[in-house]
Order: structure tokens, then C-alpha cells, then sequence
């Protein structure tokens, strides 16, 4: 998953490190590799402020103090990281995250590195790595823990699906049954996509498997009528969440966008989570924000995760439409799909594989 | 094996189909542009060395007018996020054999989920037709 971002953040990440170790060590400087910095030696401190036995070869003994100085503490000026902040910039653009994520992040990393003092010990790659982290820390926001949510709100708690065709939504919604019901939650489906031949059947099989209940009427029927019965069933039968799958539908189509508003009124949810794949790059930010803007989005989930290499909807998607991201699907079987944890994903891309 | 496994098997197999459409339209995307991306990488090539010569420039509808690439060095690149930027010649090659290569690799993996998806199709179309045919020898036998 997100291979080539990762590939790509880790050849930024040493073109920033060596282009601060080249203001650490310019030419003629001599003295270590910054990067593995020694302790100096006590005759060479200026704190004593007595001249040492170097007093009378002037040049080498400023030469002694610039080391010691660049071992001790570094200032990065912005004019030492524009190249390599420029090349993040396209790094981050070929990968499909969004303009003003990609500006955050790099307005970030800059902030996180210029006049900064890098400490006796610390590593240039540990500088560029925790900066890095805190710039993405900021853009991919605190996800969402829907077992937290679940626990602190009033069941049944009402979940609606929505996003455009093809996406997977029906198939994230058995899969968030499945991952709902593992954590000890009662679950109830509600087929509302009546719209798509085979759709109830599909959702039917999938709850059948999963040994959920599913409330389901014909095809051709009314969502909101569907939904509305699922909702009474789980108050009924103390059900702690309902899931409510909706038929996939683009913005701009003027009626399924008024039946969607109909059954928001009808069933009231708690949480409207957008569903759309991580493959569709910035098209799904794109398409999330008119989402966000026509309906409305608690949070999203992106599909078909393994299948990306670039993660640029997956990185932008948060910050470019203000909502969190919720869980990433990341193949066929029933527990593919993982709770999106920023930290993790951090740590993956710039230190491990996904 | 009853009717109602039959007809649970035959909705999975349904299910699976479906899925397995969606993949192949996935697989059909990415070709598409793996060969957008190489007619675009032999035009460019192509440019450098046509020098003054016209090209057809397609305006669609299968129509193409003659034009001048004033500046064939110089390249204008959708390089992500809707992001447009300008590029050498060379760069923008090299760029686009990039994204070749990252298409052919998605390829790959969406086409190895096709299989698996046909695998899962070809066992439950086996059960099926064991089934339909222990339906019959029973049928038989009870006649």
C-alpha cells in the first residue's frame, strides 16, 4: 500500500538530510561528519574564554571554533532547504496529493526546519524525519475511532453510506458489519440501495455470511422506507448500530440527490460517511468535497487501498475537506479493512513497509 | 445438497461476477492510459527530431489539423492533483515512462485479483454442477 509515496518520501527525505548536512559541513570546515558529532575537546571550548595553545596560529583556531560550532548546534536558513523543499513540493503533486495539502505539508516541514537548532547528539536524518512527521501529522488530522464514538453515543447509532457508483460502498459496509460485530457490537443492516439491480441480493449475501441481520424490501422501493424500518427494528431490538447502505449516486444528478436528503430527514443518522476509492487519486478529493458540500460527510472511507501506490486521496483527503478519515479497504475478505491510525500510517511511510 | 445452498451458491457466484466487472473495468482503465502514456512518449520523442516539419494535431471527433510545435523542447505536464508544470522534453519522457511503469505494476495486481476472483467463480461453479447432479440422481432414483 502507498508504495511509491513511500519510495519517493524516503528519496526527499535524504535530499532534505544532504542538503543540510552540506550547510553542516561546507567546504574547508573541517572536523567530523556532523551527523555523528563528537564531544569536543575541553582545551577547544570558547567557554573558558582562555586562549589554548592554538592562540598563536589564529587561523586554525577559528577554523577549530566554526567546527566546534557546527557540531554543536546547526541553523538551517530557508535558502539551505529550497531545492530540496521544491523537489518534496513535486514529489507530493506526482503523488496525487492535493494542492493544498502539499502546501501544508510543505509549509510545515519548512517552518520545522528553518533556524532551527539541531542539538549536540541529534542526527540530521532525526531532524528531517521528525519534521516531516509533524508536517504530515498535521495534514492527516486524528482519523476517527468509530468504537469510541459507538461507546460514548445513544444505540442504536445510525450510520449512512453514501458515495458514487462502483466505489465498493456495499461491500465496506459488510465489511464494517464484520469489524463492528468482532468488537462485540450487535449490528443491522439496512439494504437501501433498491436502485441497482442485484444490490439487495449482494448486501443479502454478504449479511448472510456474516451472520448479521438485514432489513430488505423489493428492488425499486423507497430508501428512506427501508431505512426507516431498519432503524425501528434496531430500536427495538436494542441493536447497538445500524449500518444503512444507499445506492451510489454523482452530486450533480438533481433527484437521487433529493432522495438522499429524504432519507437523511427520514432516518436522521449520526454519522454520513463518504465512500470512495483511494485509486481515484484527487478525483475522490475532489468528489468528497462535493460531497461534503451538497450532503454533507461525517468522515470518509477510502476503498481499494492495496491497489494504490501513490496515497495521494488518502494523505489529502482530511485536510482538503475538513473531515476525518475513517478506515481503509484493503482487499476482498471480510477483515481487509483497517481503522486509519495517522501515527501508524506516519511511521510506515518513513520507516517501514505498509 | 438442497435448493436453498443452490441458490445461495449461485448469489455468490453472481456476487463474485460482479466484483470481477468491476475489476476488469478497473484493468481497461489502466491500459487505456499505459497507451495514452506511450503514444505520448513516441510523439514527444518524434517532435525533437522533426524539427521544422508539421505534425497533426488532433482537435477529436477524428479530426486533426496541421500545426507547428513552436518550442518541441518544451513541455507541458499534468504531473498529479491537477497540477500542470513545465517540463524539459526529456524529463517529461522520462516522467511518463514512470507512470507506465506504475500502471503496468497496478496492472498486475488488479489482474492477479481477477484470477483469484475466477478461481473463487470456478470452485462454486463446480459445487453447482455437483449439486444440480446429485438433484438429478436423486430425482431418478425416487421416480
Amino acid at each position: 500500500m502507498f508504495g511509491g509515496l513511500r519510495e519517493k518520501l524516503q528519496a526527499a527525505r535524504s535530499r532534505l538530510g544532504s542538503s543540510i548536512q552540506a550547510v553542516a559541513a561546507p567546504p574547508g570546515a573541517q572536523g567530523p561528519e556532523p551527523s555523528s558529532p563528537q564531544p569536543p575537546l575541553p582545551a577547544e571550548s570558547p567557554v573558558t574564554g582562555e586562549p589554548g595553545p592554538d592562540a598563536k596560529k589564529p587561523a586554525g583556531f577559528v577554523d577549530k571554533i566554526k567546527t566546534f560550532i557546527i557540531e554543536r548546534e546547526l541553523i538551517v536558513s530557508e535558502k539551505d532547504i529550497d531545492g530540496a523543499l521544491s523537489d518534496l513540493e513535486i514529489t507530493l503533486l506526482e503523488c496525487d496529493v492535493a494542492l493544498p495539502a502539499t502546501d501544508a505539508i510543505i509549509g510545515q516541514v519548512r517552518k520545522g526546519l528553518v533556524g532551527k537548532h539541531r542539538k549536540i547528539g541529534e542526527s540530521v536524518d532525526s531532524l528531517v524525519v521528525n519534521s516531516l512527521k509533524t508536517a504530515l501529522a498535521e495534514v492527516l488530522g486524528n482519523g476517527f475511532d468509530l468504537t469510541e464514538y459507538i461507546r460514548q453515543h445513544e444505540k442504536p447509532v445510525k450510520i449512512l453510506f453514501t458515495g458514487v457508483n462502483g466505489t465498493g460502498k456495499t461491500t465496506t459496509v459488510a465489511k464494517i458489519g464484520y469489524f463492528l460485530k468482532n468488537q462485540g457490537f450487535s449490528v443491522v443492516i439496512g439494504a437501501g440501495d433498491t436502485y441497482r439491480a442485484g444490490a439487495i441480493e449482494q448486501i443479502g449475501v454478504h449479511a448472510e455470511r456474516l451472520g448479521i441481520k438485514i432489513i430488505q424490501h423489493q428492488e425499486g422501493a423507497d430508501p428512506s422506507a427501508v431505512l426507516f424500518d431498519t432503524v425501528q427494528y434496531a430500536s427495538s431490538h436494542k441493536i447497538d448500530v445500524v449500518l444503512a447502505d444507499t445506492a451510489g449516486r454523482f452530486h450533480n444528478k438533481a433527484n437521487l440527490m433529493n432522495q438522499l436528503e429524504k432519507i437523511k430527514r427520514v432516518m436522521k443518522p449520526d454519522l454520513v460517511v463518504y465512500v470512495d476509492e483511494a485509486v481515484a487519486g484527487n478525483d475522490a478529493v475532489t468528489r468528497a468535497f462535493e460531497f461534503d458540500k451538497t450532503v454533507g460527510a461525517d468522515a470518509v472511507v477510502l476503498t481499494k487501498a492495496d491497489m494504490d501506490s501513490r496515497g495521494g486521496a488518502a494523505i489529502s483527503i482530511a485536510h482538503t475537506i475538513g473531515k476525518p478519515l475513517m478506515f481503509l479497504g484493503v482487499g476482498q475478505a471480510y477483515d481487509d479493512i483497517l481503522p486509519f491510525e495517522p501515527a501508524k500510517v506516519i511511521d510506515e511511510l518513513l520507516e517501514g513497509g505498509i | 445438497m438442497d435448493q436453498r445452498e443452490l441458490m445461495t451458491l449461485q448469489q455468490y457466484l453472481q456476487e463474485y461476477g460482479q466484483q470481477a466487472e468491476i475489476f476488469v473495468q478497473q484493468l481497461q482503465l489502466l491500459e487505456n492510459g499505459r497507451m495514452e502514456a506511450l503514444a505520448a512518449i513516441e510523439s514527444l520523442e518524434d517532435m525533437l527530431t522533426a524539427g521544422e516539419g508539421t505534425v497533426l494535431l488532433q482537435i477529436g471527433g477524428g479530426a486533426s489539423v496541421r500545426a507547428r510545435v513552436e518550442e518541441p523542447e518544451k513541455v507541458l505536464l499534468a504531473i498529479g492533483a491537477d497540477v500542470v508544470v513545465e517540463r524539459s522534453n526529456k524529463d517529461a519522457v522520462e516522467f511518463l515512462k514512470e507512470r507506465v511503469m506504475e500502471m503496468e505494476a497496478s496492472a498486475k495486481k488488479v489482474a492477479e485479483t481477477i484470477d483469484r476472483l475466477r478461481g473463487q467463480m470456478n470452485e462454486i461453479n463446480k459445487r453447482i454442477e455437483s449439486g444440480y447432479q446429485q438433484a438429478m440422481a436423486s430425482g431418478e432414483m425416487q421416480e
